[in-house]
């Protein structure tokens, strides 16, 4: 096991100097550098190649490309343009709120999948078998950024129930611990449902597909002939069968979950590394784009590390196969 | 899994898209872009029957509930009543439809959600494309090759996979100025990734076949073997990717292009007639409505297909 640890984790190094690698030749093959001179008024040439020589624009490539891997392996993420902070701080703060929400609908996709999944294959070719199918598959081809827009009209605009957009209410810094975090998860809602909805449904259809297969296997069959109940048959031999690969999934579909939040955080406005992305974008701050770039792959290269060490825990061949 | 055949009628389906799509200038009843009376057409719910009634060679008053008084016309317009004298018109009246509604400028939506459409599933197809051109030639070297080649390419793919989609695309929009030929490259680059793994997966399979032993046999070169006989037998598993990645990629085109990032206007496409709407979802639903039920209807349809093409190219021995 603590070999397997070693091996994956030392694999996941190269990996992140070919992401920077990647992004750093991207950034090469655009058009112009930051302190191109436009005819007119503005900065002179010699300030030019002062800050050139500054930001280090003006050295040979390999010198360059040294220092960008130096820089962001050691979190020096520079200084964004458009808030004339430092990039490390402010992705930090977003980091923490986009991880309540993905960390919300992580847990509800994985929970409401599971569960309706389980709900179906015990009542199988009954109504709510039906439901569970059909309701799921609509909801796993409708994008989350319609369903977002539904949920939007619906709960908040026609029935008023849920903030539309932002984490906290107006006056939420003078409200007391309890009340506060009522008021963080109420807006937590509907950003989390339109998040996970998508997912938790092709949870549902894998688990129910997967446990009526198994259900139909020899060693429930021998289970059921050693006088194993149908909650300890279900549970304990067919559904622990069935939860391996959606541990693997998990690693899959965790660029997806980092994409998809960016979209719902853009559209219910919630203060996270996606809309600060997005924001950098629209204010063409390069070193935020990048920041919340780097910090984003981390956090897949990260996730994919995780999912295959808890498949390793719980599946013994995954170990001995190696990384 | 059990058994069922493929099912004609998905492909039907897609066939019904792609002739609706192609044929979107024939079956557009205005240019998306025509705005002929931003007042009068403003928000007109879908299936709406009004008039055009023009006053001068430059200007169409839109109406509802028009009708012939002593002296005129008598009519609502963007709800108020108002009349015409009969001589104040260039013309007779000419009768308009509107089956899906109209948008915040008067513009039809129903031709509007067709040239989107085209717009969409055009650049969805061009990604996928220039996915299937990459994936199939990484894929078939690392996979045949082998060996350091093997390894070279597939760390490259390791860590392209690495950064999400949309953050790469995030990333170009601010290095480069977004537009379709972006977008193209931008989803096409990053989708052929996942493409490559399955040729690899499938090449390294096959490479030892009976099948590969003999075309070498003969002294076919490596290239020919691959592209002549070793691809072909890829096909099923081929397509069953390729339209899991058509239908990924649509959704990421109108998720970007919903957050105003795709290319500017006059592009119209399914995402930005949803990102014009999403504000004024109480007034004006269907602006939302019909680009997301084209959306949800085509990636459902993608899905499934791709479920019966697994199935042809599964032997049943195996399931």
């Amino acid at each position: 096991m603590l070999s397997f640890l070693a091996r994956r984790c030392a694999s996941a190094l190269p990996l992140l100097i070919g992401v920077l690698t990647l992004v750093f030749v991207l950034v090469e093959a655009a058009p112009g550098d930051p302190f191109q001179i436009e005819p007119g008024p503005g900065v002179s040439r010699e300030a030019a190649a002062h800050l050139r020589e500054i930001y280090g624009t003006d050295r040979p490539f390999l010198q360059r490309y040294l220092a960008w891997l130096e820089g962001f392996l050691s979190f020096d993420l520079g200084v964004s343009l458009s808030y004339r902070e430092p990039v490390a701080g402010l992705v930090r703060k977003a980091l923490g709120n986009t991880l309540w929400l993905a960390g919300a609908a992580l847990v509800l996709e994985f929970v409401l999948g599971t569960a309706a999944g389980v709900a179906a294959a015990w009542w199988q070719r009954r109504p709510l078998d039906r439901l569970v199918g059909g309701a799921a598959t609509v909801l796993y081809s409708v994008p989350s950024f319609w369903l977002a827009l539904v949920l939007v009209f619906l709960l908040s605009v026609r029935l008023g129930w849920l903030p539309a957009s932002q984490m906290h209410s107006i006056d939420a810094l003078e409200l007391g611990a309890g009340p506060r975090l009522l008021d963080l998860l109420r807006h937590l809602v509907l950003p989390c449902l339109a998040l996970a909805l998508p997912s938790a449904a092709g949870i549902a259809l894998y688990v129910r597909q997967e446990l009526k297969d198994l259900l139909g296997r020899p060693f429930v069959r021998i289970a059921r002939a050693r006088g194993a109940g149908r909650v300890g048959i279900v549970l304990r031999h067919a559904l622990k069968n069935a939860l391996v690969p959606v541990v693997n999934l998990f690693g899959v579909a965790l660029p997806g979950l980092v994409g998809g939040s960016v979209v719902i955080e853009v559209l219910f406005a919630w203060p996270g590394m996606g809309r600060l992305a997005y924001q950098a974008v629209l204010a063409r701050d390069t070193p935020l784009v990048l920041g919340c770039v780097w910090v984003a792959s981390l956090g897949v290269v990260g996730g994919s590390l995780a999912a295959d060490l808890l498949s390793a825990v719980l599946d013994p061949r995954v170990r001995e196969a190696g990384p | 899994m059990s058994a069922r055949p493929p099912q004609r009628g998905r492909i039907a389906l897609l066939g019904l898209l792609a002739l609706l799509v192609t044929a979107a200038p024939l079956l557009a009843p205005r240019p998306p872009e025509l705005q002929e009376d931003a007042a009068g057409a403003r928000y007109l719910p879908p299936l709406t029957r009004g008039h055009g009634l023009r006053v001068d060679a430059l200007h169409v008053r839109i109406v509802t509930g028009l009708r012939r008084t002593a002296d005129g016309w008598e009519f609502e317009r963007a709800g108020k009543k108002e009349a015409l004298p009969g001589t104040a018109l260039a013309g007779p009246p000419e009768p308009r439809f509107y089956l899906l509604g109209t948008d915040a400028l008067g513009r039809d939506l129903l031709s509007r959600v067709l040239f989107g459409a085209r717009h969409s599933l055009g650049i969805a197809a061009l990604s996928v494309a220039l996915a299937l051109f990459l994936g199939i030639a990484v894929g078939s070297v690392a996979g045949y090759a082998g060996g350091a080649w093997d390894t070279a390419l597939m760390r490259g793919v390791d860590a392209l996979m690495s950064i999400p989609r949309v953050l790469v695309y995030l990333l170009c929009a601010a290095l480069f100025t977004p537009s379709s030929l972006l977008l193209v490259l931008v989803l096409g680059g990053t989708t052929w990734t996942g493409l490559a793994r399955v040729v690899r997966a499938g090449m390294m399979s096959i490479r030892t076949s009976d099948l590969a032993l003999q075309a070498r046999a003969l002294g076919s070169r490596p290239l020919r073997v691959v592209i002549l006989h070793l691809l072909p037998q890829l096909g099923p598993i081929l397509a069953t990717a390729a339209s899991l990645r058509f239908a990924d990629t649509l959704l990421l085109e109108s998720a970007l292009s919903l957050l105003g990032l795709g290319p500017p206007p006059p592009a119209v496409s399914l995402g930005g007639i949803m990102g014009s709407g999403r504000d004024v979802l109480a007034e004006a639903w269907w602006i939302v409505a019909w680009p997301g039920l084209i959306i949800g209807a085509t990636v459902a349809t993608l899905r499934s297909a791709a479920a019966d093409l697994f199935r042809l190219a599964d032997p049943p021995s195996l399931s």
